[in-house]
């Protein structure tokens, strides 16, 4: 018997460089130094039982990533959250988690969707053409038919269900809702790019890409965050 | 300050263009983050090598923590840029930093580098020439930090003398503190940094090249090594730690995010080593062995690992078959790590029915081979070497393993050992032979899974300093080659040819080993030159050249030749005979002597061979017997 827990997480600062299989290295470290009944596999080299959502790209800071972890046996599953931030400082923390239940989709068949903010500048652009120019841009994407994904060369304009700006804090941000999964997966670099190329002579340079929730869907065929009840 | 808060030393947009970014990024669990204002000194530690290689010593974690435990103190990480961001930080100007504080190397108190192999002396440069540091020590002024050498490698320092404004001779455990007070004080009182390093000269176990004087014969080989004062020891003796037990050990190490090249729990189980193997310095530079507790061994495991999560423990020292208590101790660890699901990677241990048993329990049989390293192919030569392995051992050992279900075999070797005569080369290829015959008699043929694996592997042989063969003649790289062509087609011509493979290392990196191991100061200018005409990362297959570093002893008029194909005299005075590491000369040259008669010497633990270093009045030398 086991019970499988859905760990939401944020990773900021510069942990961010880290690839997803350190990430993944550094979970079950952290889930060993907390002292969590965590759940193995069988064999000469057992591991712990645990899959990603949505693997981080290296520079890419998150406000809402998930992790499911299989455990002998849960009481409470804020408990784990307690116990996993009192050995974690280095950036990466646990911010919710709930109990799956037993037909809950494995975290990465669940994802739908995810949320993003690309923090950029137009390096010697004083602040209102950069907001001038930032709105033509994201008008611009969002009426053009086509956005190439840099690797694949697909077509990933279907894959972009939400862009716009935002001026706060003396940051620009483009803040965009893509789909994400096997058929389609729009990454929010390419998007980005497409975005900047948009700008024609002055080129907007990306400072940082932070995901900000990732979605799956109810029974209703909704997008809902992957940590909420009711996620297939 | 939160770790998350950091700001990294490289920006953004140059982290995001080099491979592995978290090699600059610090911010590791276990690393130390202190406040400028708490600290009077500031000590960077470097290891002269890419960041996995580096981040696997456990030395390093030892004097980290150690350091960091001083409240006046912040020591911090630096390994050497990888070739990708070395490009960029030249083309951008970026000065090197250190991982933990981000700021330049240049401006802290003490740069500290350790060094553990000799093709790392390019790496030093380059790490002083990113960091803005002159590279002679004569050439620094006040804006410098005091950069100082520790490591195998400081028993001969004085290739690379000239870079260094001081050594520490021995363990650092010992020396640091005393130091660092005496920085702090002469800092306080402005003392020049000339009079700081007459001071520093007089602390038992530093060595400041500047503060002596040497001297060459006619034909311009070294002669002798003055003190420049009265008051500057003539020389200088290895400090140890006498008691493991009570000494520091990092329960906290530092974690990288990255795969080390040891990425796992250490727990160092003992010091030095019994056996006086004639080629090993180790076996020397490290005696007397002093053993770790087996109940200080458990208590460290046991919190190593629940402070760090490690999924991995591994044990560290030099022939760990050899320590009393080592029964008892895996017997502990395999019955904690099984109920951890930890797994416990094994030293190579004596192959006897415990290790098998051990092994047995910890390893996947089949997947796993046996090692041995009987150094050399003949009785005859393993007598030279006073390598305490028999052909008995060899092959009793390896039919217990085939009966348990072992079929892969590693044997390690050297070749170009001192009065090795054709006929001991071929021997190594019969001796896999019979590994192999003792297979095919021992398992019968439905019970083979696959057949028996023999990998046999040879490495060419350096004298170093501190050991019997340091008055040896090594061989040319022609004779290298000879012999390994010779002992490949001995391995050719024996009947179970088919399950042997043999492999050999490149002689290119040996001889210039070979130069700086034994070499005086004489060689400096020569790793200057290699260094700007391109040689970095030298341990390093792929960025290592032979031609580059033969033109570079040429061009500088260093007669390399002298320093390795020469017998040496029995009285010749060798450059690094001002350390006194407790194991005295005349002992050596006896050895020296016995081999070349084939006589074995005991072991400590069987009978004490005066060696000389029971004068520090501790491990072996001083337990009953
Ligand atoms: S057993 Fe021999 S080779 Fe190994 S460390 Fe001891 S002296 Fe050196
Ligand atoms: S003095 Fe004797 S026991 Fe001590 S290290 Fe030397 S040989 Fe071994």
């Amino acid at each position: 018997m086991s019970e499988r827990v859905r760990i939401r997480f944020k990773r900021q600062g510069p942990m961010r460089y880290l690839g997803h299989l350190d990430m993944m290295r550094y979970f079950q470290k952290a889930v060993l130094k907390a002292g969590l009944d965590v759940k193995y596999t069988e064999g000469y080299h057992p591991h712990q039982i645990m899959a990603f959502a949505y693997p981080l790209a290296v520079g890419m800071e998150t406000y809402g990533d998930y992790a499911d972890i299989e455990f002998n046996t849960v009481n409470d599953p804020e408990e784990i959250v307690k116990k996993l931030n009192g050995v974690m400082r280095e950036g990466t923390y646990a911010t919710g988690a709930v109990l799956l239940p037993e037909k809950a989709l494995n975290a990465m068949a669940a994802v739908e969707a995810a949320d993003y903010e690309v923090i950029y500048d137009i390096p010697g652009c004083s602040c209102e053409e950069v907001k001038e120019a930032s709105k033509r841009a994201v008008e611009t994407l969002l009426s053009s038919e086509s956005v190439t994904a840099g690797k694949s060369g697909k077509n990933i304009r279907e894959g972009i269900l939400f862009a716009d700006v935002s001026f706060t804090e003396g940051e620009n941000r483009l803040i965009l809702k893509l789909l994400s999964g096997s058929k389609l997966n729009a990454r929010p670099a390419d998007v980005f790019n497409a975005f900047a190329e948009a700008f024609g002579e002055r080129k907007a340079v990306s400072r940082l890409i932070r995901r900000l929730e990732i979605y799956g869907k109810n029974e209703q065929g909704e997008l809902v965050p992957l940590g909420s009840e009711g996620v297939l | 300050m939160r770790f998350e808060d950091r700001k990294t030393a490289l920006p953004d947009e140059v982290l995001m263009r080099v491979d592995k970014p978290s090699r600059y990024t610090g911010g590791e669990p276990g690393s130390v983050m202190k406040d400028d204002k708490d600290i009077r000194c500031r000590f960077v530690m470097c290891f002269p090598d890419v960041y996995e290689i580096g981040m696997s010593h456990l030395g390093i974690q030892i004097l980290y923590g150690l350091l960091n435990s001083y409240e006046d103190v912040w020591c911090e990480r630096l390994y050497s840029p990888w070739t990708d961001l070395d490009k960029i930080m030249r083309e951008e100007k970026l000065p090197l930093f250190s991982l933990e504080s981000g700021r330049p190397v240049k401006e802290a108190d003490f740069l500290g580098i350790t060094l553990q192999y000799e093709m790392c002396y390019t790496n030093i440069l380059q790490v002083l020439d990113l960091s803005g540091i002159p590279f002679y020590s004569k050439d620094r002024t006040d804006d410098d930090p005091i950069v100082i050498g520790g490591g195998p490698c400081v028993y001969n320092p004085e290739p690379i003398a000239a870079f260094f404004d001081m050594f520490y001779i021995g363990e650092g455990e010992v020396v640091y503190r005393r130091l660092i007070d005496l920085y702090e004080k002469c800092r306080d009182e402005g003392v020049s940094r000339q009079d700081f390093l007459h001071e520093a000269a007089k602390v038992p176990g530093i060595y400041v090249p500047s503060m002596y004087d040497v001297s060459y014969d006619e034909n311009g080989r070294f002669k002798s090594m003055t003190p420049l004062f009265d008051d500057v020891p003539a020389r200088i003796r290895k400090q140890l730690v006498k008691d493991l037990d009570s000494s520091f050990y990092p329960l906290y190490p530092v974690v990288p995010f990255i795969r080390a090249t040891q990425d796992r729990a250490v727990i160092e189980v003992q010091r030095g080593c019994i056996r006086g193997c004639r080629f090993c310095q180790a076996g020397q530079i490290y005696k007397p062995i002093r053993e770790r507790s087996v109940d200080t061994l458990e208590y460290q495991a046991r919190e190593i690992l629940k402070n760090t999560g490690y999924e991995e423990l591994s044990l560290s020292s030099l022939s760990t078959s050899d320590h009393t208590g080592l029964k008892r101790l895996l017997e502990y660890l395999i019955g904690y790590c099984d109920e951890k699901k930890i797994n416990i990677s094994l030293p190579s241990l004596r192959i006897d029915a415990f290790s098998l048993d051990v092994m047995d329990k910890v390893q996947d049989v089949k997947k796993n081979s046996l090692t041995f390293a009987p150094e050399a192919g003949s009785q005859r030569m393993r007598n030279v070497i006073n390598k305490g392995l028999t052909v008995q051992d060899i092959l009793g050992g390896s039919e217990m393993a085939f009966k348990g279900g072992w079929n892969k075999v590693k044997l390690y070797f050297m070749l170009g050992l001192p009065f090795e005569e054709d006929e001991d080369c071929r021997a190594i290829a019969e001796l896999c032979n019979e590994i192999a015959k003792v297979y095919f008699d021992t398992v019968p043929k439905e019970e083979r899974h696959g057949s028996v694996q023999i990998t046999a592997s040879s490495s060419f042989f350096v004298p170093k300093p501190f050991t019997a063969f340091q008055w040896a003649r090594m061989n040319r790289p022609e004779e290298f080659e000879e012999k390994a062509k010779l002992t490949k087609r001995a391995v050719r011509e024996q009947l179970n040819q088919k399950r042997i493979s043999y492999h050999y290392h490149d002689s290119g990196t040996t001889i210039i080993e070979g130069i700086f191991a034994r070499g005086d100061r004489k060689v400096a200018p020569a790793i200057v030159y290699a260094y700007e005409h391109g040689a970095l990362f030298d341990a390093w297959t792929e960025t290592f050249s032979y031609e580059n570093w033969i033109k570079a002893f040429n061009e500088t008029g260093v007669d390399y030749e002298d320093y390795i194909f020469r017998l040496r005299d029995d009285n010749e005075p060798f450059p690094w005979d001002f350390i006194d590491c407790g194991v005295n000369r005349q002992y050596l040259l006896n050895e020296w002597h016995r081999a070349a008669e084939a006589a074995v010497t005991p072991n400590c633990r069987d009978k004490c061979a005066g060696c000389g270093a029971a004068s520090y009045g501790c491990g072996i030398c001083v337990e009953k017997r």
